[in-house]
């Protein structure tokens, strides 16, 4: 059996000087190239969840381990997140001041990408995007779409370990839903890439192949339906 | 071809998202360099035209009371500076500001008509005065902003004198100047038998010894010969007088003032650039990048305003100092001459200013939690 690509131990996250408890003892593993799509309602801790395993925060009790090294003691959470780890979130955020092209470059300015080899791969993400027309646009010209095609550009750019996609349809119309989530499949698939996706829609979650779900900040074991 | 991103560009797009808060930024920084500037400047120029005026006249040593603003000494010991083997010559001067016109004022020097100082000078017209007569000599430039030329009078603190003659001086400071009689300003100052100093000249440096162990010795036997004075090396009596020390003390004074002010803005501007950038703080955190990184783009921001505001205020100053120098209240005792090692210090001291005032918004921005900074709106 291969050693887990991430792992989460007993993973508790707590606000307010304990008093709000958004996770209490949440545990699994991912393995390479795996697709788990995360979901429960509102409040369940979906969001929370994301933050740790993508090193954004850190547990108040539990681990997260990648490939084996404890997040935030054994591993630097900055340079995980630069290279480990592209994020996709639901309100896309890209850079208003900045192109689309120059959006996707941000990242590999943490990354000590040579200069000439930036503008260059950004030009290749976004064409594997299908947005080679939308290069100098900037974010308020692109549609929602658009934009989030230019934020899963941005997050392969330093070419990472994990996707981590943060209701990555959630602000899309049911066909730009259709094509974001083909993207994002057909990446994993292509590049061998690790997908886990945080939604609160029944057909994506049902539709990877690992379903994890939450509820009151811990993992839901009844059958579904 | 597809536009590369550096990082130097990104944070200039972030200057330029704001254009009226960096123009205006940009503005208040330019202001206080260009006080810096001009003031340093000027008082700096004030100094060099000192050192010009006793080097064009070939004074080695001028010989003052130890603690004085405007010197009095007795006139009779010039006798005694004379006597020493190595003084070459020692003349008596008083020099003293005063107000020719509402307008104009002046330097005013009293000097005897046999002073070697006078050969520092080229005379455009007249004659040189005369010991004892109400004769006064012009600068080029003091006769062109009084309008008077040889022959017309020329009255001073209540007293009638002929301009008997202009002159160019080697020095603004003298081009700027009024000349007369020694026993004249004596007169009309009250200082029978009293002069502010004594310019020495010494004689030939001997072979074996530097010009500078020969001013030290002959410094040390003026002062031993008259105890209570003070002989200086020109050079060092050039940026020592008090009144150069003054103008130092002013300039520097009010530059600090606008430079805190300056500062202050800079420190204004991107403490609310930060502000309003938190979440996108958030979102480069959230790609990667770590404190340094962020602390460092806000840093960029800061000395770009700094540094682009201290080339502004170099225009700035660079104009205000040539205004003054055409002024007539001002362009009598300073030229307008701006150093490299002046510029340079402004550029540094401009640089500086945006380090200091970006410190605490890039510190605030580079410890913001990532996932606070992208909840924040």
């Amino acid at each position: 059996m291969t050693s887990p690509l991430l792992e989460a131990r007993n993973l508790c996250k707590s606000y307010d000087e304990g008093r709000i408890e958004a996770l209490r003892g949440v545990d699994f593993s991912i393995a390479v190239g795996e697709y788990v799509a995360i979901s429960g309602p509102s409040g369940s801790g979906k969001s929370t969840l994301l933050q740790l395993l993508g090193g954004l925060d850190i547990a108040t009790s539990g681990e997260v381990l990648f490939q084996n090294a404890v997040l935030g003691s054994a591993i630097d959470l900055d340079t995980y997140r630069s290279r480990q780890i592209g994020f996709i979130f639901q309100a896309f955020y890209l850079l208003p001041t900045l192109s689309a092209i120059e959006n996707v470059q941000v990242p590999m300015l943490a990354g000590g990408q040579v200069p000439r080899n930036r503008a260059e791969r950004a030009r290749d993400l976004l064409c594997e995007m299908g947005l080679e027309h939308r290069l100098i646009q900037y974010p308020n010209e692109l549609s929602a779409g658009e934009r989030q095609r230019v934020a899963i550009a941005r997050a392969l750019a330093n070419n990472p370990a994990i996707l981590l996609a943060d209701e990555p349809t959630g602000n899309l119309d049911s066909v730009n839903s259709a094509r974001i989530m083909e993207i994002l499949t057909g990446i994993q698939k292509k590049r061998g890439m690790t997908l886990i996706v945080i939604t609160h829609e029944n057909d994506i979650a049902n539709s990877a192949p690992r379903h994890i779900r939450l509820r009151d900040g811990l993992r839901d074991e009844r059958p579904e339906g | 071809m597809a536009s590369q991103l550096s990082f130097i560009g990104f944070a200039w797009k972030n200057l330029w998202r704001r254009r009226l808060r960096t123009l205006l930024t940009l503005g208040g920084i330019a202001m206080a360099i260009g006080a810096f500037v001009a003031l340093v400047g000027f008082s700096r120029s004030f100094e060099h035209e000192w050192l010009r005026l006793y080097s064009s006249s070939g004074t080695d040593i001028a010989v003052v009371e130890k603690t004085f603003l405007n010197t009095s000494v007795d006139e009779s010991l010039g006798a005694k500076i004379r006597a020493l083997p190595m003084v070459g010559q020692a003349t008596p001067i008083i020099f003293d500001m005063m107000d020719l016109t509402p307008d104009v004022n002046a330097l005013v020097f009293g000097w005897k008509a046999d002073s070697y100082d006078f050969d520092g000078l080229t005379l455009l017209s007249g004659r040189r005065f005369q010991d004892g007569k109400p004769e006064v000599l012009l600068g080029d430039i003091l006769a062109g902003n009084l309008n008077k030329k040889t022959g017309d009078s020329l009255e001073i603190q209540g007293k009638t004198f002929t301009v008997v003659g202009t002159y160019h001086g080697g020095s603004a400071l003298e081009a700027g100047a009024v000349l007369m009689p020694l026993d004249q300003l004596q007169l009309i100052a009250s200082l029978q038998g009293k002069v502010s100093g004594f310019h020495v000249r010494l004689r030939p440096d001997p072979a074996d010894e530097s010009h500078e162990q020969y001013v030290k010795r002959a410094q040390v036997a003026i002062e031993t010969a008259l105890p209570g004075l003070h002989a200086a090396p020109a050079a060092e009596w050039a940026s020592k007088n008090q009144f150069v020390a003054l103008a130092h003390a002013v300039a520097w004074g009010t530059s600090s003032i606008a430079l805190i002010v300056g500062i202050l803005g800079i420190a204004n501007t991107m403490a609310m650039s930060v502000f309003e950038r938190t979440r996108e703080i958030g979102i480069l955190r959230a790609i990667g990048w770590n404190r340094w990184r962020v602390m460092l783009l806000i840093q960029i921001e800061a000395t770009a305003l700094g540094l682009a505001g201290g080339i502004l205020g170099l225009g700035f100053g660079w104009g205000a100092l040539h205004l003054l120098s055409t002024l007539p209240q001002t362009a009598t005792i300073v030229s307008a001459s701006l150093s490299a090692g002046h510029l340079w210090e402004s550029l540094g001291i401009s640089v500086v200013s945006g380090l200091l005032a970006g410190a605490f918004p890039a510190w605030r921005g580079a410890h913001l939690s990532p996932v606070e900074a992208l909840r924040h709106d």
